[in-house]
């Protein structure tokens, strides 16, 4: 029998909350905090909306520092290696896998607002490389196994997770931290708005009157096993990677490069698309992405679409970190008995003739499909479930 | 250990101050595409991978496993300037190349390959932890060739050395790429073993335990400091060392560019690479050339 990896911890920080209570209450009751940035550095005369972390004073971007993204990421994956019970034995054997796409741009951004010195100058002289963060994971916890950065723009911290499976299934590994983190920084709140993709009041991936994508800031932590520890852990069945060499900036409008992502991802599963119960789409809310997803939807699953959501309404474009946060929200609504409704959606895009759950759908056992898609073409299935007999 | 065969290899290393336009020149020699709005970590990637494939024709679902210290953080630098120096948006591509998943985009989108796409980092062992995930698609089936390379750009990597390499190298820009398949025919050499250690006194019991010798050629990472490299010369009792940094000068992805340009010269020979990084995990890695 094929070995599994299961999902026995999880914990998560976003603009929704800093527990999975918080965070799956807020997603039930489409409870949503968003906050406008002004671009205030390029004297722009409006602001923008963001999925800010904001709890406490320490929580305002003018106060944070490198121990504020320290803090939150250990504090972030201490409550994770809690929530599944490992002892210190087992903590020392886990090995690091971690996705983002700012790494320690934060940090760095951070520690400029603090000096005179020229900003490219500072940066070329600050930068540890990608591999620090996951470094002091490792050390913080004593976790003596190695570590893995993943740097592949939005789909950075799904594909950790698709490799820290992989690893698990073929016994290589025991267990394994998935860490998705991406902190607010001015490069990529920048960045979007150059790009012109950044919505301005309202996220409705999916629905005709959608203008862009709203970004948001998260961290999120799981544990991947090769057994269940509780009722309802989740498993890992498969997935896929694939690359759309279509363009840099957005994936070929028929979708085949992402349908056949998913196909491999189901291939590798050992499951037919009508096994699927339910699907959470990137839907980024971007024009191309929206379109080419429902394209290669249609193209996997025909006329038998199963239900449908999208979750980045609730904490935002989370970028590289959405693998894993979206994840973690959607798995615990599912454990809480729903899958959440897409909020903001309203109008129905006859082009796109796909139309995501406007209600939240009672859920119980099932198999599910989780889309990724990001810069560069990459694009990543993974599909779970947490049907008994999958384990 | 799952079979990895080398068929090709190559690497380049330039000086620090290599010149994009030089660099688009040498591309031109593999490729006709003209390359716009790229950056120098994007043409690093592009020369170093197409000296490795030059004319070889690649299945089309041919894996890219792009490992790298600091990516392309040159670009990221400007894209920082032009928001905090120059107080306005940056330029689109400016930013979208920020990512630097974009390089092995380029190139997959250059090669007409669309496999797995992979950018992977690990301080110092980045190059040790690529080939680790390129052994578990190989395992699991989901990759049948891939590319597999270090790239990294020469200004940044001697930021990452201070306080933990002892010895000191000149700073290149570093670019070093293998073409790996699970079949023997065709190959000039072969990944036979990656090893990883928590720690150093484990390294050296699997190193004096080994069965493999006497040892052809060694060779040390950047952080295996010089008593230390003496007290494994002592143990494997080489008859050659492969000093590739002192020879071919220092990059964030200079084992990348070692093991390619050991695969290029060290014709009928088997190397053992052996890395550290700052916490003191160890990984060695063993090519055979054919």
């Amino acid at each position: 029998m094929k070995r599994r990896a299961f999902v026995t911890g999880k914990s998560m920080i976003c603009a929704l909350g800093d527990t999975l209570e918080a965070i799956v209450d807020a997603a039930h009751h489409k409870r949503i905090r968003m906050t406008h940035i002004p671009f205030t550095l390029a004297s722009l005369p409006y602001t923008k909306p963001y999925y800010l972390i904001q709890g406490s004073e320490e929580d305002k971007l003018d106060n944070r520092s490198e121990a504020y993204f320290y803090d939150i990421l250990f504090s972030t994956v201490s409550r994770a290696l809690l929530d599944a019970g490992l002892s210190s034995p087992e903590i020392n054997d886990m090995h690091v896998f971690f996705g983002s796409t700012s790494m320690d741009i934060p940090i760095f951004e951070g520690n400029y607002r603090k000096t005179s010195t020229s900003v490219s100058g500072m940066f070329l002289q600050s930068s540890n490389g990608y591999g620090k963060i996951a470094s002091a994971i490792a050390e913080t916890f004593y976790i003596r196994g190695r570590c893995y950065s993943f740097a592949t723009a939005c789909t950075s911290s799904a594909n950790a997770l698709l490799y820290a499976a992989a690893m698990i299934e073929q016994r290589q590994i025991e267990r394994a931290l998935v860490v998705g983190y991406d902190l607010y920084n001015n490069l990529g709140f920048y960045g979007f708005e150059a790009l012109k993709s950044i919505a301005v009041s309202e996220y409705r991936p999916f629905d005709r009157t959608r203008d862009g994508l709203i970004l948001g800031e998260a961290c999120g932590a799981v544990v991947l096993e090769r057994r269940r520890r509780k009722v309802g852990d989740f498993v890992y069945l498969g997935g896929a990677n694939l690359c759309d060499t279509y363009s840099v900036a957005s994936h070929d409008e028929e979708g085949s490069a992402v349908a056949e992502t998913m196909n491999r991802a189901l291939r590798q599963a050992g499951i037919r698309p009508e096994h699927i119960d339910a699907v959470k789409a990137h839907a980024t809310g971007t024009e191309n992405n929206d379109r080419t997803e429902c394209a290669a939807m249609r193209v996997t699953f025909g006329s038998n679409m199963p239900p449908v959501t999208c979750v980045k309404p609730f904490i935002g474009h989370t970028v590289g970190a959405c693998g894993v946060n979206e994840l973690i929200l959607f798995t615990e609504a599912i454990k809480a008995g729903f899958i959440p409704s897409t909020p903001g959606f309203r109008e129905a895009d006859k082009d796109l003739n796909l139309t995501p759950l406007t209600e939240n759908m009672d859920a119980g056992k099932g198999i599910f499909m989780l889309n990724y898609f990001g810069f560069g073409g990459n694009c990543t299935t993974l599909i779970l479930s947490n049907k008994d007999a999958m384990g | 250990m799952n079979e990895m065969y080398i068929h090709r290899a190559a690497a380049f290393t330039g000086e620090a101050d290599t010149d994009m336009n030089y660099l688009k020149e040498e591309i031109r020699r593999y490729t006709k595409e003209n390359f716009r709005r790229v950056n120098k970590f994007i043409l690093l990637s592009l020369l170093g991978a197409r000296q490795c494939i030059h004319q070889y024709a690649l299945d089309t679902d041919t894996a890219i496993y792009l490992t790298t210290e600091h990516g392309n953080l040159g670009e990221t630098a400007d894209v920082l300037d032009e928001i905090y120096a120059i107080s306005s948006l940056p330029k689109p591509f400016g930013f979208i190349n920020t990512m630097s998943s974009t390089a092995a985009f380029y190139l997959a989108q250059n090669l007409g390959i669309r496999g797995r796409n992979i950018t992977v980092s690990s301080q110092h062992l980045s190059f040790e932890r690529g080939v680790d995930l390129l052994k578990v698609d190989f395992a699991g089936g989901a990759e049948r060739s891939a590319l597999i390379g270090g790239v990294d750009e020469a200004s940044l990597a001697g930021t990452a050395m201070e306080g933990h390499a002892d010895r000191s190298w000149r700073m290149v820009d570093g670019s070093g790429w293998c073409y790996v398949k699970p079949e023997r025919e065709g190959a000039c050499g072969a990944f036979t073993e990656i090893r990883s250690f928590g720690d150093g006194p484990s390294c050296v019991r699997w190193i004096s335990e080994r069965e493999k010798s006497p040892l052809d050629v060694v060779s040390f990472g950047a952080l295996i400091g010089d008593d230390e490299a003496d007290g494994l010369r002592e143990i494997l009792q080489p008859a050659a060392e492969f000093d590739y940094l002192r020879d071919f000068g220092y990059s964030g992805s200079a084992t990348a560019c070692g093991v390619s340009l050991f695969v290029l010269r060290f014709q009928g020979k088997t190397l053992l690479h052996i890395n550290r990084d700052p916490r003191g995990h160890y990984a060695v890695i063993e090519v055979e050339r054919f």
